[in-house]
């Protein structure tokens, strides 16, 4: 009965409508990849008009069209297809020279067929479209330069191109010209008429002799391309996954194998065969995935032309390392971000003609790109010699739209800023003009990169030029990744998202992981780290445990930057990627599944989703149910509570960029007022501390805040807790009273910064500081 | 095999043990027996869940019986049952898998009122046996999805 079920079950699961039959399908891939070769040809020829190759090619994938679908019964194709031969007779017969009008005429015929192949691929119709004016405006095209036009019979120019096609093509210019000689004495109108009843009645008249001569363009053309169609073979993509799969599993295998062999000698030789062979098949599977990007490539010649007309903009393309190989899968993913990348280099980068010419460049801009592999990546570069972005507008782009907080933007420095950009919200349509440059969508741009496990930078020099670089991991089945542990599990930490490591000793751990309120934070090289527990975040172990040895991954997942703690590291391991349940993907931390080489299982981490999950980039707050100051009311600010003296003071938290603990001995005096010396430069002091002058062995908090433009401190004996007050209004008058709030239930005055006096060599003639200063003192 | 399961009156089941109680699986549902295989415990999973196990070349999810019902949790490494679920396959963790069964379907019958809601949901009443009942469990309600998805309403 169970049974019974099972086969029902998968006779539903077969497809309900017939596809489209194999010939079909069939021309349908053939006739596309012609297609796409004519495409590039297209654009080739407007910078070589003459060039005979390029023409040929472009008139045998018209014609292959032309052929196949007379006994495929798709005549919209076939009319056509046989009014761009006629024209592509004439331009390869050398009768007629190709100009920007035609090829955007062939590019246009080009863009219909392939919309009636795509509705064949759907629906096995060529579905309903009026061709009428597509023929004629190719009609006309051929009489462009009627002068070459009228010896067009007596020409018998041989073709010098590369096939050795002869008279028989001939006979189809011949017809050509029969058609248009009608077309000559009759106005346009009839020339249509008369055009279509030429085509329409060919068939019927010269069937046989036009059959023959197709049958025999077509072997030689066969011939000519034999080499290659004889050495491929067509493989279903899904098969070549499923190799993939079980090469990863022998992978797997050979692992465990390696490690449990080691006393028989023989066997350990058999293993280490194995071992090779595994590799070797890897490759090669690997290798039978792998196309070259000009197949992403070749549709951008077309594009940038374009584009560039549409925008009256001249640009020139170059491309570089277009037999880079890259997955097939990731290929399909990379396209779109690299067509927007594209359009944007040219629609923000590029500048006008008379821009550039005014900035003293060349009237034509240049669009480079470039592929090329690095180590197990492939880069993707995208350079533009245009304008340029300034990082100053995407700060205050950033700041304006609430992107990062005012002392983050300050803490980033000029390529830390540019990153902004890939922010989502960033780009809406006025979020950028063209005098910075780029900014539509570029968060997309880099979230389908980073899907796949690739990165996405943007460098640009103002006035030069602005260069995308997109790294793109060779394959995603495997990918290395760096084995952690968490309460004695492994976990698999994908390399890509991994920029340095940090070894903490037991007393390191204790004494420079600083702590802000549960916030744990390390100071790499004078910056503040944020640092996520991995034992903690996944409940492995209590947050308070006592911090012993442990190494911080300093991660980077979407411009978050973080160090994620764990207990220990193993060896670096190319993993396997195998998906999740569903169940399990819901947990969200984890993007998949590993079997170590020790036979182990590891989850794979997934840092983005850490990221998001641990809060980074949004407050300095670790994970946990504690985080009391997430809900934040209206109107309400967030404030650095600590004790002043004998009652409590407060700094807004948003003004805080870090906390230091030193001794009071640093302090020091210049011009009468304390100052701090920091990395070698002077920091202002407000000593809230209630020390006497002689207490100089105390210990003293300093908080380092952020005053407009400089940097003062205030030191305090200790800081309390981070909390939210709301403005006190004064009694009667409604108006927020100043420098208070109501902190704990306490009111709680607030240090005024701009109260620290400013360094006396450093009070600036006018700023606008000095001038709120002065008020204030008053 | 399949001949004879197919005649009416009888249903050949797969008796597992969980605890005390013995459970029975429709033998013709059941993908594979592993034998104590070694798991990895998934973090912040859903409490049924019982971990990871390479099965194939694929990670399968494996569903603790124990958890599910309450039961503490034992040290000692359990044997798995492989179904094919919603959303590919899927494991079933039981403290040990028994022997198969031939049973009368006469001899069903459907859950007593007086069992807890979780567990009413989770089996398939019983089967009576010489000396003892057979607890009849549906792999269908035991697929994560729809635990999952039970969990959630």
């Amino acid at each position: 009965m169970m049974n019974g079920g099972k086969v029902l079950k998968s006779i539903a699961l077969l497809p309900d409508k017939t596809p489209v039959d194999e010939l079909t399908r069939e021309f349908l891939i053939e006739s596309q990849e012609g297609l796409d070769r004519m495409e590039r040809c297209l654009t080739d020829l407007e910078e070589r008009p003459e060039d005979r190759e390029l023409l040929a090619e472009i008139f045998r994938a018209v014609h292959t069209i032309k052929g196949t679908t007379g006994f495929l019964g798709f005549s919209r194709l076939e009319s056509l297809a046989h009014a761009g031969e006629n024209l592509l007779g004439l331009l390869r017969d050398g009768k007629l020279l190709a100009n920007a009008e035609i090829i955007s005429g062939l590019l246009s015929l080009l863009d219909v067929l392939r919309e009636i192949l795509a509705s064949i691929e759907a629906s096995d119709q060529e579905g309903r479209g009026d061709d009428a004016a597509m023929i004629e405006r190719l009609h006309a095209l051929q009489h462009d330069s009627p002068s070459r036009n009228e010896n067009a019979e007596l020409t018998t120019l041989q073709p010098e191109h590369g096939l050795p096609s002869s008279a028989k093509p001939q006979k189809g210019a011949k017809r050509v010209r029969k058609a248009k000689a009608k077309a000559d004495n009759t106005d346009t109108a009839m020339a249509i008429a008369s055009a279509e009843k030429s085509s329409a009645m060919v068939p019927q008249h010269e069937a046989q002799a036009i059959e023959v001569y197709q049958a025999e363009l077509q072997t030689v053309q066969a011939r000519a391309i034999t080499n290659t169609a004889e050495s491929t073979l067509r493989v279903d993509v899904d098969l070549l996954n499923r190799m993939m799969n079980l090469v990863g599993e022998l992978v797997l295998t050979r692992n465990q194998i390696l490690q449990t062999v080691s006393t028989d000698s023989n066997l350990e030789m058999l293993s280490r065969r194995l071992d090779m062979v595994t590799a070797d098949l890897r490759e090669a599977v690997m290798k039978a995935r792998m196309q070259p990007v000009s197949h992403v490539f070749s549709k951008f010649p077309r594009m940038v032309r374009d584009l560039a007309q549409q925008l009256n903009k001249r640009v020139r393309l170059v491309m570089e390392g277009q037999e880079t190989e890259l997955d097939k899968s990731l290929l399909e993913a990379i396209k779109d971000p690299l067509t927007h990348s594209v359009r944007n280099a040219i629609d923000h980068g590029i500048e006008v003609p008379h821009v550039r010419e005014a900035a003293g460049k060349d009237t034509e801009g240049t669009l480079r790109l470039r592929a090329y592999q690095e180590g197990s990546h492939v880069i993707i570069e995208v350079s533009d010699d245009g304008g340029g972005m300034k990082v100053e507008r995407i700060r205050d782009k950033a700041l304006e739209r609430s992107l990062i907080t005012r002392e983050r933007a300050a803490q980033l420095s000029d390529r830390e800023l540019m990153q902004l950009i890939f922010l989502p919200g960033f780009s809406t349509a006025e979020a950028v003009t063209n005098v910075s440059g780029r900014g539509v969508g570029m968060d997309v741009v880099r979230t389908n990169v980073e899907k796949i496990g690739g990165k996405v930078e943007i460098d640009s020099r103002v006035g030069k030029g602005t260069t995308l670089r997109l790294r793109i991991p060779l394959t995603l089945a495997i990918i290395p990744a760096l084995i952690v542990r968490s309460c004695g599990q492994s976990f698999a930490l994908p390399q890509g998202a991994l920029s340095e490591l940090v070894h903490l000793s037991a007393e390191q751990a204790q004494a420079q992981v600083e702590w802000m309120e549960g916030a744990a934070l390390y100071r790499l090289r004078g910056k503040l780290l944020p640092l996520v527990f991995l034992g903690s975040l996944l409940k492995q172990a209590s947050s308070n445990a006592e911090l012993g040895e442990a190494y911080i991954a300093v991660l980077n997942a979407e411009g978050r930057r973080y160090g994620l703690v764990v207990d220990g590291l193993a060896d670096p391991e190319e993993i396997v990627v195998k998906p999740l349940s569903s169940v399990l993907k819901q947990i969200g931390l984890f993007s998949g599944a590993t079997v170590l080489g020790n036979g182990e299982m590891a989850l794979i981490l997934d840092p983005g989703a850490i990221a998001t999950r641990a809060n980074i980039g949004m407050a300095l707050e670790e994970d946990g149910p504690q985080a009391v100051e997430t809900t934040i009311e209206d109107g309400a600010v967030e404030y650095l509570l600590m004790q002043s003296r004998n009652e409590h003071a407060a700094v807004q938290l948003k003004d805080v960029l870090r906390i230091e603990r030193i001794s009071r001995a640093r302090m020091e005096r210049f011009g009468g007022l304390p100052v701090l010396r920091f990395e070698g430069e002077l920091l202002p002091l407000l000593d809230a501390t209630g020390f006497d002058a002689s207490a100089r062995d105390e210990e003293m908090t300093v908080i380092v805040c952020r005053d407009g433009e400089r940097h003062v401190g205030v030191a305090v004996s200790q800081v309390l807790d981070v909390a939210s007050g709301k403005p006190l209004t004064e009694a009667g008058t409604q108006s927020a009273a100043r420098d208070v709030t109501l902190l704990k239930d306490r009111v709680t005055s607030v240090v005024n910064l701009r109260r620290i006096p400013m360094l006396p060599s450093a009070t600036p003639e006018s700023s606008e500081e000095e001038l709120d200063a002065v008020e204030v003192m008053r | 095999m399949t001949a004879i399961t197919l005649v009416e009156d009888v249903i050949e089941m797969c008796s597992v043990r969980v605890g005390k109680t013995l459970y029975g699986v429709p033998i013709m549902r059941i993908l594979e027996i592993l034998g104590k295989p070694v798991t990895q415990a998934v973090p912040l999973a859903p409490g049924y869940i019982g971990g990871l196990v390479h099965y194939r070349g694929e990670v399968l999810t494996a569903v603790s019986l124990r958890k599910l019902l309450d039961m503490p949790a034992v040290d000692e490494p359990e044997d798995i049952l492989v179904f094919e679920g919603v959303d590919g396959y899927f494991g079933l963790l039981v403290d040990e898998v028994g022997e198969v069964m031939t049973v009368q379907l006469a001899d069903h019958e459907s859950n007593p009122s007086t069992l807890d809601d979780r567990r009413k949901a989770l089996f398939a009443g019983t089967y009576k046996l010489k000396d003892a009942l057979l607890v009849m469990l549906d792999p269908e309600r035991l697929d994560p999805v729809r635990l999952s998805e039970n969990a959630r309403s």
